[in-house]
């Protein structure tokens, strides 16, 4: 590989300007029917199970669809019932404060486990199985521990800040502080998934920008910023879109923790959806409620694709 | 992509047509069909076969009885049985026989047609089996009950004993009932023992079933919720005299009823009459601990429904069974027959042998019941087993699953201290007004 | 980070202040750094420590108030329970299959089409991009019974297939692959294709050797999902001998009781064979794309 190494100024494969215009048309067809035969193995799998269901979905949000009977058409009449809902504008709200906390936590950790762990270090290896922990062990399992470390009157977290004189809140039992211990577990346990992400990104850092950095005099912060970020920059946007949109479908740490309690301060808006779905029967109600939660989703990640593209250019 | 969108979107509409034209009245009924000879096979849902029994059981007593039928058991999940029976109906491979594991769903299966009606066989049982009534809906029957469940009160002997407290006489209110759980408690501390006067687990059934089914006039749909007060308050005052282990801790340490009255952690246990086979299991193997119980009627809202000359009020949902209206025309007879059976004496004796409560408490059943090994014969807890009033927990409502919803988060906020009982109240009002009027 | 490494003759070059700097701090340093992964590592281990400890109880001793750290009494016979009362070698079997599979189907599916999207201009290419992020957006439990119907339909609920179909085509190893294609210097394939590879050869010859790291991760990932994958199989899977483990340790919860012991002592077994696989699989992030000595 290290023989390959190309004179910038001379593009390849370019045809002279004249002949560019003739054959462009064809160019674009050619160009167009190999993208396709790469995408079409994994596109006739994902268009069949994924899309059409996808999309079937987005018709029943506008019917009355209880599953056995039929699906009666009644145009926007769900999107409309949804700005009276008050629980769904309580769920609406638990998730924003949840992917708003969220995000930026687990970003800035699983960043900072995986600038760690990307050493030459010995036991290294058993030091990123351990990170990753978390999220291979049972989520009933972290759910227990923790809601036992956190319980207000028996667990030791609130032991521990009593030596400090602070009177520790009732986390999970309270409406106030459950969903910053669901915050909690959740970075605990997704950090080390994200760490791994950014690994991957991190050996596509060359190692000769860092010595010419290093040469130059730049300090550990000026390399990490001038050096690490911008080349890790298509892994960070990779990890910030996902990360935005779990954490917008967050589900299952919240149904073994809380189960949406106390009351409903944290439930969430896929908890939402399966319980208008599952649970009360009304699965056309509960698709205009996925529908909703699609569109931000959507609207986010557009968003942070373009300010992407901004920062490509 | 450009052209293909409008395919795309023509093939999806094609399908959401098929889909809701044929939404779960497809008829083919996974594998079984009835053969030339006479001989047919039955599919029936049944959960958790490993460790629950019941299904096998009826079904062997069954076929002994019919060796032309056999019945082959589909096997779901016990906490997910309803989601995944959901998605076999609607795709049509569900079995021919499934079990109605309560009645929030029954409401569910039956309006959307996914139950044949079988008033026949429910006509045909004996007026004294429990819970018939329930699967009836504009005089039709839709399910047949094999099993009817009741809450009653256990409570441990030796600890009565320690604590030098009056044992349940059949008589208790829910004030005796909270006056005792604080005499025990201190009783025991005195004897230098950590055990509490009761356990109520963190389901909403432990305080709103009985409140529904014992107030005169209360009523699930009305959407006045008021009916829970005074449950809620005797039970907030038992969490803050350190009587019962707080709701927070029962969820933080996710405490189990079987470990905590089966380790003797508490005197009593508000609980339904599965437990009885799960605690004999349990002393028999060693998980629980060795000593004398006994189970008495659940205490009353007042002495008119309470002692051993009344009937008490109490409840649970009948567990029943129905059949798939996917199923082969030439199948229904046996199918209706298999029913018959299990809610009548045959499935009675051939439950209450493995220590499950039958829907049909004849006496006969009642002794193979209190033949099993390990369990107190006194006649309390006889009477307690057979005689009780049990009410519905879950109404056939369209609005029973949303309202629960309501209540199970009301549930949560008042014994977590996050709302007053009345702030509570008046939110749950609200917001079934909100959700549950349309 | 190489600096400890290099050898000692280049480091001539370098100031001295630099290498005054480095030399006295770098064990100090390192004796904390291994002081506080160790800590970390005792509290991130903490629920799966609770785990082992659990599954050598018996059943109501599992949860208590306090917490019983020490099981008294030990209860070894849980190990051998499970293999008798359950079909555990069954179920291993199944969700290695489905791991495997699916592990092996998404990466090279996800990793060829992610050359398309990454390498390859085409119209609507982008908005195409932007529909299979969109799916990723939507919660299955909303389609789910949608997409059971259909599946039904082609006969294939409750087979393993339904299981390989759902997850082997994802969006996710799509968009991680196209992102770290994206890292790949555009001039390694320019080169390829003066030396005449087609864009398939430049994809089996340059991209997927250059991209050992970002395979490594998404195989990992992709198989930890499988494996611990619980709503798909419980809505597909019907049989018991197709159950996967996670369908099976819920057999241990029956409709009013639960066998806590036993469920943690299933958690316990289905955790190490991924924790070999990751050890095993970690020691692949090392230089990819980095070390091919493109100039920049």
């Amino acid at each position: 590989m290290s023989t390959l190494v190309v004179d910038d100024d001379r593009r390849a494969g370019e045809p002279p300007a004249p002949l560019r215009r003739r054959r462009s048309l064809s160019l674009t067809l050619r160009s167009t029917l190999v993208g396709w035969s790469f995408i079409l193995p994994n596109f006739i799998g994902f268009a069949v199970l994924t899309l059409v269901p996808v999309v079937i979905l987005f018709y029943m949000s506008m019917t009355s669809w209880n599953v056995f009977g039929a699906a009666n058409w009644v145009g926007l009449d769900n999107f409309e019932r949804l700005l009276q809902d008050r629980s769904f504008h309580k769920a609406l709200t638990n998730t924003l404060y949840y992917a708003v906390v969220h995000i930026p936590l687990t970003l800035g950790a699983s960043l900072g486990l995986a600038l760690l762990l990307n050493r030459k270090l010995k036991g290294v290896a058993f030091f990123r199985t351990v990170a990753f922990f978390p999220y291979i062990t049972s989520v009933v399992a972290i759910a227990v521990v923790w809601n036992m470390l956190l319980s207000p009157d028996t667990g030791p977290v609130n032991q521990i800040l009593g030596w400090f004189g602070i009177d520790g809140p009732g986390w999970t039992t309270s409406s106030t502080w459950a969903m910053p211990a669901i915050i909690l577990v959740s970075v605990w346990r997704e950090m080390g998934y994200y760490m791994l992400l950014f690994l991957a990104g991190l050996q596509t850092v060359p190692t000769q920008l860092y010595e010419a950095a290093r040469l130059d005099g730049a300090s550990a912060w000026q390399r990490f910023t001038n050096v690490t970020l911008p080349c890790l920059r298509p892994t960070t946007f990779f990890v910030t879109v996902m990360l935005t949109i779990a954490s917008f479908k967050v589900l299952d740490l919240v149904l073994v923790m809380t189960n949406g309690g106390p009351g409903q301060s944290t439930l969430v808006l896929s908890q939402y959806i399966f319980n208008k779905g599952f649970v009360e029967n009304q699965f056309g109600y509960a698709s205009s409620v996925a529908v909703v939660l699609f569109l931000i989703c959507i609207a986010v990640t557009i968003f942070q694709f373009l300010v992407n593209k901004r920062r490509e250019s | 992509m450009k052209r293909r969108t409008p395919m795309v979107i023509a093939a999806t509409a094609a399908i959401a047509l098929t889909l809701t034209a044929c939404g779960g009245s497809d008829g083919d009924t996974a594998g079984s069909t009835s053969g030339g000879d006479g001989k047919v096979t039955l599919s029936l849902a049944g959960w958790s076969l490993a460790s629950t029994p019941e299904f096998k059981t009826i079904a062997d007593a069954f076929t002994a009885q019919n060796p032309n039928v056999t019945v082959e058991l589909k096997e779901y999940d016990a906490t997910n049985y309803d989601t995944q029976m959901t998605a076999d109906l609607a795709a049509g491979t569900a079995p021919d026989i499934f079990v109605q594991k309560n009645l929030k769903m029954f409401y569910t299966y039956q309006s959307g047609q996914q139950l044949l009606d079988v008033s026949d066989v429910t006509n045909a049982l004996d007026a004294a089996t429990g819970g018939k009534d329930a699967y009836t809906v504009d005089g039709k029957s839709y399910a047949v009950p094999y099993r009817q469940d009741s809450w009653v009160l256990y409570y441990n002997k030796d600890l009565f004993n320690k604590a030098g407290v009056a044992l349940p006489d059949g008589s208790w209110t829910w004030d005796d009932y909270a006056n005792a759980a604080k005499a025990v408690t201190t009783g025991l501390k005195g004897a230098g023992s950590k055990a509490l006067g009761t356990y109520q687990h963190s389901w909403q059934s432990t305080v709103q079933g009985f409140a529904l089914a014992q107030t005169a006039g209360a009523d699930l749909a009305s959407g006045d919720f008021s009916y829970l007060k005074p449950y809620y308050e005797r039970v907030l005052d038992l969490q803050d005299a350190g009587a019962q282990v707080p709701l927070g801790t029962v969820t933080t340490n996710s405490l189990t009823y079987q470990a905590q009255f089966g380790t003797q952690q508490a005197a009593m246990l508000p609980m339904g009459s599965w437990y009885i086979a799960t605690l004999l299991q349990q002393q028999a193997n060693g998980e629980a601990e060795d000593f004398e119980w006994g189970i008495a009627p659940a205490p009353q809202l007042d002495a008119s429904t309470a002692g051993t000359s009344a009937t008490p009020v109490t409840f649970a949902d009948p567990t029943g069974l129905g059949i798939n209206p996917g199923i082969d025309k030439g199948k229904v007879d046996a199918a209706k027959k298999f029913l018959a059976f299990a809610a009548g004496e045959g499935g009675a004796q051939a439950l209450a042998k493995i220590g499950i409560t039958p829907a049909l408490l004849s006496d006969a059943v009642t002794d193979t019941y209190f033949g099993l090994e390990g369990i107190p014969t006194d006649d309390l807890s006889k009477f307690a087993w057979q005689t009780h009033d049990t009410r519905p927990e879950n109404p056939v409502l369209p609005t029973t699953a949303i309202l629960q919803n309501i209540l199970n988060d009301f549930h949560t906020a008042v014994l977590s201290g996050s709302v007053s009982v009345d702030d509570g109240l008046a939110e749950a009002a609200a917001r079934a007004k909100s959700e549950a009027s349309f | 980070m190489a600096a400890t490494l290099t050898p000692p003759t280049p480091r001539i070059e370098e100031p001295p202040v630099a290498d005054r700097r480095r030399s006295p701090l770098a064990p100090v340093g390192r004796v904390l750094g291994y002081a506080v992964m160790i800590i970390a590592s005792a509290a991130i281990l903490l629920p799966f420590a609770w785990m082992i400890i659990s599954s050598l109880k018996s059943n109501n001793q599992v949860f208590t108030i306090p917490i019983q750290w020490i099981p008294d009494p030990f209860v070894w016979q849980n190990y051998l329970d499970i293999w008798q009362k359950s079909d555990m070698s069954t179920w291993l079997k199944n969700t290695l299959i489905l791991s495997v599979t699916v592990t092996f189907l998404q990466v090279l599916t996800g990793s060829f089409a992610a050359y398309g999207f990454s390498r390859i201009r085409f119209p609507g290419r982008d908005v195409l991009f932007l529909v299979y992020i969109g799916t990723i957006a939507v919660p299955w439990q909303a389609y789910m019974i949608p997409q059971f119907i259909m599946l039904s339909k082609m006969g294939l609920s409750n087979t393993l297939w339904a299981i390989i179909a759902l997850q082997a085509f994802g969006a996710f190893g799509v968009f991680l692959m196209k992102q770290y294609f994206e890292s790949v210097p555009e001039e390694l394939s320019e080169a390829a294709r003066i030396d005449g590879l087609s864009e398939y050869g430049i994809w089996r010859r340059i991209m997927m050797p250059l991209c050992v790291p970002a395979i490594a991760s998404l195989s990992l990932i992709t198989f930890v999902n499988t494996w611990n994958d619980y709503l798909g199989p419980l809505i597909y899977l019907r049989d018991r001998d197709l159950w996967t483990i996670q369908i099976g340790l819920k057999t241990f919860i029956s409709q009013y009781n639960a066998e806590h012991a036993l469920i943690m002592t299933g958690s316990v077994l289905s955790v190490l064979p991924i924790a070999v696989i990751f050890l095993l699989g970690q020691r692949y992030f090392v230089e990819g794309i980095a070390s091919t000595g493109v100039k920049g």
